[in-house]
């Protein structure tokens, strides 16, 4: 058995992605993704937003194995740099142990390129909070083998269509917090609070890509829409650093905090 | 008993920081003045001095948010968009942004006396059990404080008073020894200066892969384990570099204690903080 009890719960980020996983090693989980029409942005490769969801996910899975028996994880706190905005793909994310503490976990995630010679694309830190669910932690066979889909690939939206994502105004952007965009415990995936920052910062800077990012989460997103509102905090010859705040904007709360390091459009 | 921390002789005094706190616990501010043993030879406060700042303003707000729990620093961000000189006061303004039972998340804006946007840091903090040996908060949380004495200050330059030994540049290898100056309340290497360290390895590296006068401007900073032992030993990965600007990623191991990965931090540098 594989997962949580609805085998389609919450799953729908990660099909979307399409991002294969196998645990080559204990708690070392491989995964692989094809550089797809849909998930490419302006720069012509994978966008920075999915890029930092296929370290959540891999990442988030490599911590979750290691939470076991005790719980299983969510996402806290992810930073990540990203070195190449043009890839050829497929793209490898590696995941490994850091560090498992009592209450937390540190997973270790690179993305490297096989078709550009092993190139590394980004490199990231995920941290997770060790939970232990109502039902108890999911089930998994070992070593895990994760599938993305089994169904033909059909022609996907790209993820700004897929999102729906909206300008609200000329520093924010938004959602509707979609079922596709829950997570197995209902919630908004951190992968995809993780696009929401890169296109507000996308937008904000008509155009820029995302490099770096810091991603706090601070709280979970239930009610929607969700907004990501960026202030500029200064440029350099790397680009512009910028804040981004996300909010539930039907709860009424903050529900993460990103700095993010966006290279400007020339 | 209680720990008397910091002793007569340590960074944290010798930084001459000053504080002041609100009164609900959720804001506090800490402002350094920026000397000329703090900055990098371009001229203005290296990263790591600047983050050994935010760690402080950071872990003691904190430390209050998670009372009557203690803490220890999960990992700290950093972001400059400013230059800091010499003769500036760089204020560290810190407000908690979460306070739960097992984390709290500060985020810390820095600015200058003129009110200059500086840069940005967060930092999270897992919420541990009291030991008895945990300083008490009360005591750090008058306010206005300070920790400085008259006779507080560097001697030398940051880097010199760490006996900082540069072993191969490329691969930005270098020591540094666990002394009591820089040790924090638990007798480990204090977290700003694990930052500064990382900050010197990946401007090591990164200026020897590019031949740019390449500064520090950005530090990720994940902590996994204490510095006890030392010397604490960095190993520099260049992900990548672009005309002005590189980035790394950097492992600090604790080399007396069986090479065991203290932290992991990820490094970007330019040249043009202004």
């Amino acid at each position: 058995m594989n997962g949580f009890d609805d085998a389609n719960a919450g799953r729908d980020v990660g099909r979307y992605l399409g991002v294969t996983m196998r645990e080559a090693e204990e708690l070392h989980l491989v995964g692989h993704a094809a550089v797809a029409p849909h998930l490419r942005g302006p720069a012509g490769g994978v966008r920075t937003g999915a890029l930092l969801t296929m370290l959540d996910n891999v990442g988030g899975l490599g911590g979750g194995l290691a939470a076991l028996p005790d719980g299983w994880v969510v996402s806290t706190n992810l930073v990540a740099r990203v070195v190449a905005l043009s890839h050829a793909g497929p793209l490898r994310i590696d995941s490994g142990l850091l560090r498992r503490g009592r209450n937390n976990v540190v997973t270790g995630v690179q993305i490297r390129d096989e078709g550009a010679r092993d190139a590394i694309v980004a490199s990231g830190v995920l941290t997770s909070a060790i939970l232990v669910p109502e039902t108890g932690p999911p089930p998994w066979d070992r070593p895990l083998v994760s599938q993305a889909r089994t169904e033909p690939p059909v022609e996907l939206p790209s993820i700004p269509e897929w999102l729906g994502v909206r300008a609200v105004e000329r520093d924010a952007v938004e959602i509707d917090l979609a079922a596709a965009f829950r997570n197995p415990w209902g919630i908004l995936h951190g992968g995809v609070v993780a696009m929401l920052v890169d296109l507000a910062a996308e937008y904000a800077t008509g155009g820029g890509a995302t490099t770096d990012v810091v991603i706090h989460f601070l709280a979970p997103n239930r009610v929607g829409p969700v907004r990501a509102r960026v202030r500029a905090l200064g440029r350099r010859t790397d680009g512009s650093v910028l804040r981004v705040e996300v909010r539930d904007e039907g709860a009424g709360r903050t529900t993460a905090l990103a700095i993010v390091t966006c290279a400007l459009a020339r | 008993m209680t720990a008397v921390y910091p002793p007569e002789h340590h960074l944290l005094r010798d930084l001459r920081l000053s504080f002041d706190h609100d009164a609900d616990g959720r804001r506090s501010r800490a402002r350094m003045p920026i000397v000329g043993e703090l900055c990098t030879d371009l001229g203005h406060a290296r990263a790591g001095a600047l983050a050994t700042l935010v760690d402080v303003v950071g872990g003691g707000l904190a430390a209050g948010a998670a009372a009557p729990g203690w803490i220890a620093t999960a990992d700290l961000t950093l972001h400059l968009v400013g230059g800091a000189r010499p003769g500036s006061v760089v204020e560290a303004r810190a407000e908690v942004l979460r306070a739960g039972r097992t984390t709290v998340v500060i985020e810390v804006a820095l600015a200058d006396e003129l009110d200059r946007g500086i840069g940005i840091a967060t930092m999270s903090f897992a919420v541990l059990p009291r030991r008895d040996t945990n300083p008490e908060i009360d005591r750090v949380r008058d306010s206005p404080s300070t920790m400085s004495t008259q006779d507080s200050r560097l001697a030398r330059p940051l880097l010199d008073e760490l006996g900082v030994q540069v072993r191969d540049a490329e691969r930005g290898v270098i020591d540094v020894a666990v002394v009591d100056w820089s040790r924090n309340s638990m007798g480990a290497m204090q977290g700003g200066i694990v930052a500064a360290v990382a900050d010197v390895a990946a401007e090591t590296a990164l200026r020897a892969a590019t031949t740019e006068p390449l500064v520090v401007t950005d530090l990720q900073v994940t902590y996994l384990g204490f510095g006890r032992v030392g010397p604490v030993r960095s190993a520099v990965e260049v992900l990548g570099t672009g005309v002005g600007h590189g980035s790394a990623r950097v492992e600090l191991v604790d080399a007396g204690a069986e090479n065991r990965l203290m932290t992991v931090v990820h490094a970007a540098a330019t040249r043009d903080l202004t």
